[in-house]
């Protein structure tokens, strides 16, 4: 620490050189950093280049695009002519360019149209069905060795009006349906003589039983996890029918089909119509469905009415399967209003608000609801049905709800759970079997009423104006003509 | 999906029609056209909506590639389709309404096919006899029989498949989606359902090749060009699944219609005028058409193949042929532009 003599610090040769060292080796390091990144930085600018190139090229070629685009197709057509001299690479090019571009949906599926084969295709087996609703019988399709169901659209020689409508609609709606529960249509043919169409025959898979005759014949009633298991069933078709904006109005057990592998299926569209979702202004005739499994709206004269009428037969149906006889089997129109009400109550102005105002409402007499209080459907529901589960009796009770916007749709009814209680639906496969009579006997003649026949009632009587003496025209003239049924169905089982 | 497609010709379909009953190919436009037209009059008087007349207007085009041109009489074809499509529709029309209406269509005193007018020969004072399409009993009982068996007729031949899609309220849809193109809503919708209706009248049956989406995106964009709307500058017809080549097809087919259209009322009249032997409406029946043939010097087949001709036909190449028709209605269009 003394000051005289040199510093410890102070430079020196030594210190000198060593700071030239250092210094130099710094330059050094510097200089190695600089070239360095030099070096990067030439990379860098090589790769942009790069990609610049291809940015310019890939830019060159959308502006070609573009300007094919500018163009428009009527000038692509327009150079048809000259593309046959020199049209190869470039139409290459542009197809390529287009699949690059997008996959489009194509719509193909829909195939193409044609005549009729010859009902000849196919040999008889035996009758089905023979009566008022026609001709049902059992076939094989020769070529394939196929069997399946032939039913003779019936067409009535003095009726000038051609070919019916109902058929008719019954064909297009069968063929547009593409569903496991719904029956399918394979085919229409005709007879061999093209000359004049008389015999037309529509020919459909062929379904070992349909449910009534099953009810009919079984000893005991169907277990709780069968009845599930052709509920949902029912419910997934019904659901597809109603998302594909189709009424099917009339159903019932004996136009439900099942094969002996335990699946159900729809049949019998002849009443069945597409629909307009929420249209004020399309009127339709109320004279569907079954009696006995017909909605109070129709039976109270509504002529606008939906998808909530073919649940309210569902829920008739589930009762028929817990049962094994037609829930509400009324004489006529009045007797059938009666039962319902016994089922489910008297309609009230809070259940069911503006039923008083459907046409044929002003004819009935209901007792006031401040001096007899009703019970409610559940309980009413449950004193009929008590070996019901409680799921299932509120499942039941809304389908029977008297007001159509408190019945579930079907697509809510398959979510109820009803379904998801024990015991669980059975499957399918498990299902028992049954003789089948379509397979060989004739079917003995039927006890239900028919669908009414279309056209027995003319839209007059179908309209708003609906006076008293018109509900006797219904209620009363009416029968004779309900046992006739419907000109065409579709019940071959 | 089902209510957005259709059954399509097949490719044999097509080119069988040119072969079918040796029938010249103009001579089948010229009835082809001149019977759609009819429909569509007869849809009006009947006061059916265009949804209804048009699907008869696809189920007659279709009948026709099924069933040869000459088996029954044009307008008792095309009153069977336009009662059958009635039928089914929400607006059912009695027979008697029909024959009333084709008997008016058909007798002098209907304009419809009159003579289109000219300067040199203004337009006759237009005539109504009642008398002209009093309709006796026994002449509705015979028009009523003839109904109902070609409306079996057309059933047997389509297999009963009368569905049919029509592209309009797609075309509706559409334009919503593309806002109209900025321009006026009713004027752009208006064009385009001229141009799809228009084109139910092509003798290249757009109806029975294209998919309802391809029609009314090509209807959008020719209207959109003729009320000169700006169109999104991408390929927005990608959107609604047409590539370029459907589209542009079907934008030169629509917009040839109308000067093909001029052409045929022009050929309906001559054919008509030359076996003119009473008064009668403006439209061509088979008689004409034989009549027609006879001149030709060619042989009268009632649907069935006339030998000689069909052998000759057979090796007409079928590209070769197309391609030969294509550029011929190229020139008609570039001619008339």
């Amino acid at each position: 620490m003394t000051g005289k003599g040199k510093s410890r610090w102070a430079d020196s040769a030594e210190d000198a050189a060593l700071e030239a060292q250092l210094k130099k080796e710094k330059e050094e390091k510097k200089r190695l950093k600089a070239e360095k990144a030099r070096k990067a930085e030439a990379e860098r600018k090589k790769r942009e280049e790069a990609e610049a190139a291809t940015a310019a090229a890939q830019r060159q070629q959308q502006q070609q695009q573009h300007d094919d685009d500018v163009n428009g197709p009527p000038a692509k057509r327009r150079r048809l002519s000259t593309d046959r001299d020199a049209p190869q690479p470039q139409a290459a090019a542009r197809v390529s360019s287009s699949n690059d571009s997008s996959k489009l949906l194509r719509f193909e599926s829909a195939g193409g149209f044609g005549k009729c084969r010859s009902v000849e295709n196919y040999d008889k087996l035996n009758d089905i069905e023979e009566g008022a609703y026609g001709w049902v019988a059992r076939a094989r399709e020769i070529e394939t060795g196929k069997v399946v169901a032939l039913k003779r659209l019936k067409i009535d020689p003095k009726d000038r009006s051609g070919l019916p409508v109902t058929g008719l609609r019954e064909i297009q709606i069968l063929k547009d349906c593409n569903h496991r529960n719904i029956v399918k249509l394979k085919e229409v043919v005709v007879g061999d003589d093209t000359r004049s169409i008389e015999n037309i025959f529509i020919v459909l898979e062929f379904l070992e039983h349909d449910l009534k005759s099953i009810l009919e014949d079984m000893p005991e009633p169907f277990l709780a996890s069968e009845v599930k298991t052709l509920l949902l069933q029912l419910c997934s078709g019904i659901s597809y029918l109603h998302s594909h904006y189709i009424l099917h109005r009339d159903l019932k057990t004996s136009n439900l089909l099942l094969n002996n592998r335990g699946q159900l299926k729809i049949a019998d569209f002849g009443m069945a119509r597409y629909y307009v979702p929420d249209s004020s202004q399309q009127k339709l005739t109320q004279l569907v469905v079954t009696l006995w499994y017909r909605a109070p709206e129709l039976l109270l004269g509504s002529s606008k009415y939906g998808p909530e009428i073919d649940m309210w037969s569902v829920g008739c149906i589930f009762g028929e399967l817990l049962t094994r006889e037609p829930l509400l089997q009324g004489k006529n129109e009045v007797d059938e209003l009666t039962k319902i009400f016994e089922l489910c109550g008297i309609p009230t102005d809070d259940s069911w608000p503006g039923f008083r105002r459907l046409p044929n409402a002003r004819s009935l007499r209901l007792p006031s609801s401040t001096t007899a209080p009703t019970p409610s459907t559940k309980t009413l529901m449950r004193a009929k049905f008590p070996l019901l589960t409680s799921a299932g009796v509120s499942l039941l009770s809304s389908l029977l709800s008297l007001n159509p916007s408190r019945r579930p749709t079907a697509s809510e009814m398959l979510e109820h759970e009803y379904f998801l209680q024990d015991p669980k639906p059975k499957n399918e496969a498990m299902f028992p079997t049954f003789p089948s009579k379509a397979g060989q006997e004739r079917r003995r003649k039927r006890e239900t009423p028919n669908a009414p026949q279309r056209g027995a009632q003319k839209e007059g009587g179908g309209g708003i104006d609906f006076g008293a003496v018109q509900l006797g025209g219904i209620f009363g003239s009416g029968r004779e003509r309900e046992e006739r049924g419907g000109g065409f169905s579709l019940r071959m089982v | 999906m089902s209510h957005m497609i259709n059954p399509l010709a097949t490719p044999e379909q097509l080119y069988q029609r040119r072969s079918f009953g040796a029938l010249p190919t103009e001579l089948q436009d010229a009835i082809f056209f001149s019977t759609q037209c009819l429909t569509q009059a007869a849809g009006l008087l009947l006061q059916l909506p265009q949804s209804v007349t048009a699907q008869a207007n696809v189920l007659l085009a279709r009948y026709w590639l099924v069933e040869p041109m000459m088996s029954y009489e044009f307008s008792d074809i095309s009153a069977a389709s336009v009662y059958l499509t009635a039928k089914l529709s929400p607006y059912p029309r009695s027979p008697r309404d029909v024959a009333l209406v084709y008997n008016y269509l058909l007798s002098p005193s209907s304009t419809f096919f009159s003579p289109v007018p000219s300067e040199e020969s203004p337009p006759p004072p237009p005539s109504n006899i009642p008398s002209d399409y009093y309709l006796p009993e026994h002449l509705y009982n015979s028009f009523h029989t003839r109904l109902l068996k070609c409306e079996a007729r057309i059933l047997y031949s389509l297999s009963f498949d009368t569905h049919v899609s029509l592209p309009h309220p797609l075309a509706i849809t559409y334009l919503q989606a593309l806002d109209f193109l900025n321009t006026s809503k009713s004027t752009i919708s208006k064009r385009t359902l001229a141009y799809l209706n228009t084109a139910l009248l092509s003798p290249q049956m757009l109806y029975l090749t294209s998919q309802p989406n391809a029609l009314a995106v090509a209807a959008i964009y020719n209207a959109a060009k003729d009320v000169g709307a700006k169109m999104p500058e991408c390929e927005w017809w990608e959107v609604f699944d047409v590539d370029r080549e459907e589209l542009g097809f079907l934008v030169v087919g629509m917009r040839s219609v109308e000067g093909w259209g001029r052409k045929m009322r022009e050929d309906v009249e001559r054919m008509r005028a030359e076996t003119d032997r009473d008064k009668r409406g403006g439209m061509i029946t088979r008689r004409d058409v034989e009549g027609e043939l006879r001149r030709r010097g060619l042989s009268v087949g009632n649907g069935g193949h006339t030998g000689e001709r069909s052998s000759e036909e057979e090796p007409v190449d079928m590209e070769a042929e197309m391609a030969r028709r294509m550029d011929e209605k190229m020139a008609e269009i570039e001619g008339s532009a």
